[in-house]
């Protein structure tokens, strides 16, 4: 995918160029608002990492404002030194799609990315999720595999639900934190993990094909393939 | 304003009493007409020569009897009062009889026989208390107008004089001493409210000073290790030079070796948002018991996992003013800190409380081995570890967190012997918006 990165930091500029080329995606590069927003308007790109404290006469949320008072709807994933609570409600009320919090890990924002890209393309009105032979009816709130019907608690169903949505791709703890808790904070402790290891023992029973599988220093990915 | 309210007074009080003067001369008139009509103007003559002979002291009272022509007849006038005119009425007037001014009034009346009878009094005794009266007014505005002045002359400088002294303390804390308070004279005005005030925000000031430097120095002692270690670990890789293999996997654990410093420092700037209370704003009404019953579902499979039971129980549903994203991060702490001790049973109480500054009682109750009373007061200080702790992963801050998101809650964090193992309860929410008891 072709990405706008807009940071004034050259060192962290630079670390994102690196890592996103190698993940694949193609890259632009502006260090101030001025040139981002002439950017963002005149190319087309896929999404925009974009940071918030930015020099050129215009920051980041005013950048993202003005391209949604425009009607670009292109997904934004807002990098930021700051933190608090508000900080991040401002930044997606402004239009972000995302927010993250530096310093990050790479991984985390790769898979964020990933993430807000996916979502431009998909809808939310299916009344059903599959993922290989993986059946969530999105209704009845049934879940079978294989065939065989599998009891899922509220929870668990709903962060089931998340990983199909981002099926074949990576879901950080902290996504699964933020979108299947609420929770916007570090619980310090891996409670996360035994959640992910309970669902999969209900899904994957060892009989059938594993398909929610870990991914080292990353997170967790719901795939069919090997 | 004296004068104001004087003015219609003596006016009325004037025309009372003239009233009764006239009431009463209008009845000697009337009597003294009687006698004329009765037994002649001979027998009026000698009853007015007695009347005026027995005068009592002190009330003089003039009687004329004059005829047609306006001569005297008899009485104790000298002669027709001049200006006074022939026709009936109440006249008053000022008497000139030779040796004084006499103010007076009068009742004329026509008596049959071209007679003409005035019966009139003194009315100076009535003048005098009339002055009086106003000298008296006037005598009393003039008294509370100077004492007024004088009076607002004191009370302006003892004001001054507290307010100098308000701010000569605050200079002195400006300049740095936060030790000084303002005095307090117990007046119970409103300028030591004022000084109590602000002396509890001095408190509060110097409290939160005294927290920072502490934090300070916890953070520099507590930060120095793992930044130590992170150090040593990549100056030893500079030395030894190992295979590029064996590098990455060290510089893998050195990038582990900052997240958790990185970690520290996000749990410190959480704690300061939270004491600063900056994180009000973001209020809103929840109910308690579902961000509880939440918190314990989320520990549910850690729990299993380590084969300890979480008993949750919830008496009402518990309507609140409040941050639920800090209360679930609060109760997750309690509950994760109960994991790491508690042997087979964790209990998760949420009622009302019956201390009657707070509303609401969250307790979390574990069968391990406590915490000794001398250690109860110090967990929740920053990077506090207490020795049952040794061991066990963390840093020390989760107790601080669930004590500030207490504070800012308007409650506490208290512990208690569960005996066996430790009550940790959240005591919170003076602002219960409502509750209603689940049947």
């Amino acid at each position: 995918m072709k990405i706008l990165v807009i940071e004034d930091n050259e060192r962290v500029a630079n670390f994102l160029k690196k890592g996103l080329t190698e993940s694949g995606h193609t890259i632009d590069h502006a260090d101030n608002g001025r040139d981002g927003m002439f950017l963002a308007v005149s190319e087309p790109y896929d999404a925009i990492i974009m940071d918030r404290m930015l020099p050129g006469g215009i920051d980041g949320l005013g950048i993202i404002v003005a391209l949604r008072k425009d009607g670009n709807k292109i997904p934004i994933l807002i990098l930021s030194a700051l933190s608090e609570v508000d900080d991040r409600i401002l930044g997606l009320q402004s239009g972000g799609d995302d927010y993250l919090v530096k310093p990050f890990a790479f991984g985390e924002l790769l898979a964020r990315l990933d993430a807000i890209l996916r979502r431009k393309q998909e809808s939310s009105n299916e009344s059903a999720l599959n993922v290989g032979d993986l059946n969530m009816d999105l209704l009845s709130r049934k879940v079978t595999r294989a065939g065989k019907s599998v009891s899922l608690q509220p929870r668990e169903f709903k962060l089931l639900e998340y990983l199909a949505r981002h099926a074949n791709q990576v879901v950080t703890r902290t996504m699964l934190l933020e979108n299947v808790w609420d929770y916007h904070f570090d619980p310090q402790t891996n409670v996360v993990d035994v959640h992910i290891s309970k669902l999969r023992q209900k899904i994957e029973n060892g009989l059938t094909k594993p398909m929610l599988r870990t991914i080292r220093n990353a997170g967790y990915m719901l795939t069919v393939e090997a | 304003m004296l004068l104001l309210f004087a003015t219609p007074i003596q006016y009325a009080w004037h025309e009372i009493v003239e009233e009764r003067s006239t009431e009463r001369l209008r009845e000697d008139a009337q009597r003294l007409k009687n006698v004329l009509e009765r037994h002649g103007s001979d027998s009026l003559k000698a009853v007015i020569d007695t009347l005026v002979e027995a005068q009592p002291e002190g009330d003089e009272k003039f009687i004329l009897l004059a005829d047609s022509k306006l001569a005297r007849v008899s009485g104790n006038l000298p002669a027709w009062p001049r200006g006074l005119s022939i026709a009936p009425g109440t006249y008053s007037l000022s008497l000139d009889l030779h040796s004084r001014i006499v103010p007076s009034i009068f009742i004329e009346t026509t008596l049959p026989g071209g007679y003409s009878l005035l019966v009139g009094r003194n009315t100076s005794k009535f003048k005098t208390v009339e002055t009086l009266f106003w000298v008296g007014l006037l005598g009393a505005a003039g008294t509370v107008l100077v004492i007024a002045v004088f009076g607002g002359l004191l009370i302006r400088r003892a004001l001054l004089a507290e307010v100098h002294d308000i701010s000569q303390t605050v200079s002195a804390i400006i300049a740095g001493d936060l030790s000084r308070r303002l005095p307090k004279r117990d007046a119970a005005n409103e300028l030591d409210m004022l000084a109590q005030t602000v002396n509890r925000m001095l408190d509060q000031i110097e409290h939160l000073i005294h927290a920072i430097r502490n934090v300070s120095n916890s953070i520099a002692h507590d930060l120095r290790t793992p930044l130590t270690e992170l150090r040593s670990r990549l100056e030893e890789l500079v030395l030894t030079r190992p295979s590029t293999e064996e590098t990455f996997v060290e510089i893998d654990t050195a990038v582990t070796d900052v997240d958790r410093v990185i970690a520290i420092f996000n749990a410190l700037l959480r704690l300061a948002e939270i004491d600063n209370g900056a994180r009000r704003s973001g209020f809103v009404e929840f109910d308690v018991a579902t961000v509880v019953n939440d918190a314990v579902d989320f520990y549910q499979p850690l729990a299993e996992l380590k084969g300890v039971v979480l008993a949750f129980s919830a008496i009402s549903k518990f309507n609140a003013y409040g941050d639920p994203l800090l209360l679930a991060q609060a109760i997750g702490n309690l509950i994760d800190n109960a994991l790491k001790y508690a042997k087979q049973e964790i209990n998760i109480r949420v009622e009302a409380s019956h201390r009657q500054d707070v509303a609401i009682a969250i307790t979390v109750s574990d069968d391990g081995p406590g915490i000794p009373d001398a250690e109860k007061g110090k967990v929740t200080e920053r990077f506090y570890r207490g020795d049952a702790s040794r061991g066990t992963p963390g840093v020390g801050l989760g107790l601080s967190l669930v004590a500030a998101v207490a504070k800012l809650h308007g409650g506490t964090l208290e512990f208690a012997n569960a005996s066996p193992g430790l009550s940790a309860t959240l005591f919170m929410f003076p602002e219960l918006i409502s509750s209603d008891p689940l049947n």
